[in-house]
């Protein structure tokens, strides 16, 4: 169990309505249940993904590993610590980048560092900034930067003290695909480097492409934990052959593999364990009827499918 | 020390680039000292000066207290950045320090401007022995002020408002607590209610230190009076301050 960097046990966390000398008598009518019984654990070194729509209650999750939320209930351990004593083990990037406005790029590192106790060398600022490409930005102030730069200099600010363990939270939320892509690096390079990195997302692909295990997350409940393919694997969610055509859905019912049939629009959809053999069979049937089979595609089963099937949700709705 | 020499750098660069803020800070008590010269220094500019000053001091003192402080505040919860710090494993008392520190020293700054304009343009004199007697009571006036501002900040909700108020809070005492209008000539209800103010005890505080190198007769009054403030806006501020932005 050593290697376990991360613990989390069985812990509840609420918010209560914001409170203020205005909204007095009212406190608590607005409670929000965030996390109902969430435990998982992190080993070192991993790239851990919490992956859930807006409100499952990552954020919450990784708050309480910050030692930002105190949970109402249950265990949180970081490097065998409590939250609140282990903050300066923790790189830290926020859904917002929270930098001060009115601060360089290379003021922004030294003062974040300084927040941890280090104090980099002005050739250290430089190497962590030709890291995240960021020399030419060194002296502009942060109200200058773009959004994926600000994206950068947080990461960047994130590892100003060489943190052995990196909370992200939603890490490439409003980027764009190319900006998404230079973060994937940065992260993937985290990891190379032996650090522990635990983030949230709610974008499928980008779970896929980082994490080596999964946490879906939603409605502040843990539906499914693993890697990405176990969890698929696990769930038993199958290939899906879909074409354009007008064939009887019992009949294609019948056919060799097929698990379950529908039409959305046009398309008719059909879940399959087998698609080498109800392909054939699908068009054999239409050759038979005289139909056409057009736009014919097969997808592999993948996270996004995974969470439909396990909260009767889309991901991304 | 060095992170704490560090993080007050950092948030007095913040203060010192916001264009606002130094606007509000610097540039208004001048524009104020050059108005009130013209429209009202009259045949005894000297002496008219040597009372405005201070007071001009004094009421920026409050202003900032009331509205650049707080909004520095607002701004950074708003933008996440206080979260952020809380992430960090700094004490909040650290932080608290610093924040109070770049206040003072902020606030100094203004002071000098203030005095060197008044001396260079309108032949003000301030001995130095004024200046360290006054010294003390320019940091407790801050203070004073910059609790008020934060009470408000963190009791209203949200930013917008709390610029409202602040500004309601600090216009309304502006001409009736005895800072840049001679409580003297006011109508009597002005007189029996400014000088339960906090701004009469900021001009108490800093105008006679300044102007006559004697403390004000009303010292302990006064005094009294700025801890009552203190003590209620510390305790309102820090019962309802939240390190993130309401939603």
């Amino acid at each position: 169990m050593s290697d376990l960097i991360l613990e989390i046990d069985s812990v509840y966390a609420a918010y209560g309505r914001p409170r203020s000398l205005f909204t007095l008598g009212a406190g608590g009518a607005g409670r929000v249940e965030a996390l109902r019984g969430v435990s998982l654990s992190v080993a070192r070194g991993e790239i851990f993904g919490l992956l859930g729509p807006n409100g499952a209650g990552k954020s919450t999750l990784l708050a309480c590993v910050e030692g930002l939320h105190q949970p109402e209930a249950g265990m949180v351990r970081v490097a065998g610590l409590p939250p609140a004593q282990a903050k300066g083990r923790l790189g830290v990037q926020l859904q917002k980048a929270a930098l001060l406005d009115d601060l360089t790029v290379a003021e922004l590192i030294e003062v974040y560092a300084a927040l941890y106790n280090a104090f980099p060398s002005r050739a250290q600022i430089d190497d962590l900034l030709a890291r995240f490409g960021l020399v030419e930005q060194r002296n502009r102030l942060a109200r200058h930067l773009s959004g994926g730069q600000q994206q950068r200099v947080a990461l960047a600010v994130a590892l100003a003290a060489d943190p052995e363990i990196v909370l992200l939270d939603e890490p490439t939320g409003a980027l764009d695909p190319q900006a998404r892509r230079v973060v994937w690096d940065l992260i993937r390079g985290l990891h190379d480097e032996g650090r522990t990195v635990l983030l949230t997302t709610h974008a499928m692909e980008e779970a896929e492409a980082l994490c080596g295990r999964v946490a879906i997350i939603d409605q502040g409940r843990i539906m499914a934990c693993g890697t990405p393919a176990s969890i698929v694997a696990g769930l038993e969610v199958r290939p899906m052959l879909k074409a354009l055509t007008e064939l009887p859905l019992d009949q294609v019912r019948g056919l060799p593999g097929v698990h379950s049939v529908r039409y959305t629009g046009q398309h008719l959809e059909v879940e399959t364990s087998e698609p080498q053999a109800t392909l054939p069979a699908l068009q054999a049937l239409a050759a038979r009827l005289g139909r056409t089979l057009g736009e014919i595609s097969l997808r592999q089963p993948n996270l996004e499918d995974a969470f439909l099937r396990l909260t009767g949700r889309a991901l991304t709705a | 020390m060095r992170r704490f020499l560090v993080l007050t750098k950092a948030i007095l660069l913040v203060h010192l680039r916001e264009r606002a803020q130094l606007f509000w800070n610097f540039a208004f008590p001048v524009f104020l000292l050059v108005i009130y010269a013209a429209v009202f220094g009259g045949d005894d500019l000297a002496s008219f000066i040597a009372w405005m000053v201070p007071g001009i001091i004094a009421t920026n003192i409050l202003a900032f207290g009331l509205i650049s402080s707080s909004t520095l505040i607002t701004e950074m919860r708003t933008k996440g950045v206080l979260r952020r710090l809380q992430a960090s494993p700094v004490p909040t008392a650290h932080l608290l320090g610093a924040y109070l520190l770049v206040n003072v020293l902020s606030c100094l700054l203004q002071l000098a401007l203030i005095i060197v304009v008044a001396t260079l343009f309108y032949g003000l004199r301030v001995p130095p022995a004024n200046l360290a007697l006054a010294a003390p009571w320019v940091v407790v006036a801050v203070l004073v002020a910059v609790v008020i501002g934060q009470a408000v900040s963190s009791v209203v909700g949200s930013a917008g408002a709390a610029v409202v108020i602040g500004q309601v809070l600090y216009f309304g005492q502006m001409f009736i607590t005895d800072l840049i209008m001679p409580i003297q000539y006011m109508p009597a209800w002005v007189q029996r209610v400014g000088p339960w103010l906090p701004g009469y005890a900021i001009a108490q505080l800093v105008r006679p230190p300044l102007q006559e190198g004697v403390l004000s007769p009303e010292l302990g009054t006064s005094l009294l009076l700025a801890a009552a403030y203190t003590l209620v806006a510390g305790l309102l501020a820090a019962r309802f301050f939240k390190w993130e932005a309401r939603a």
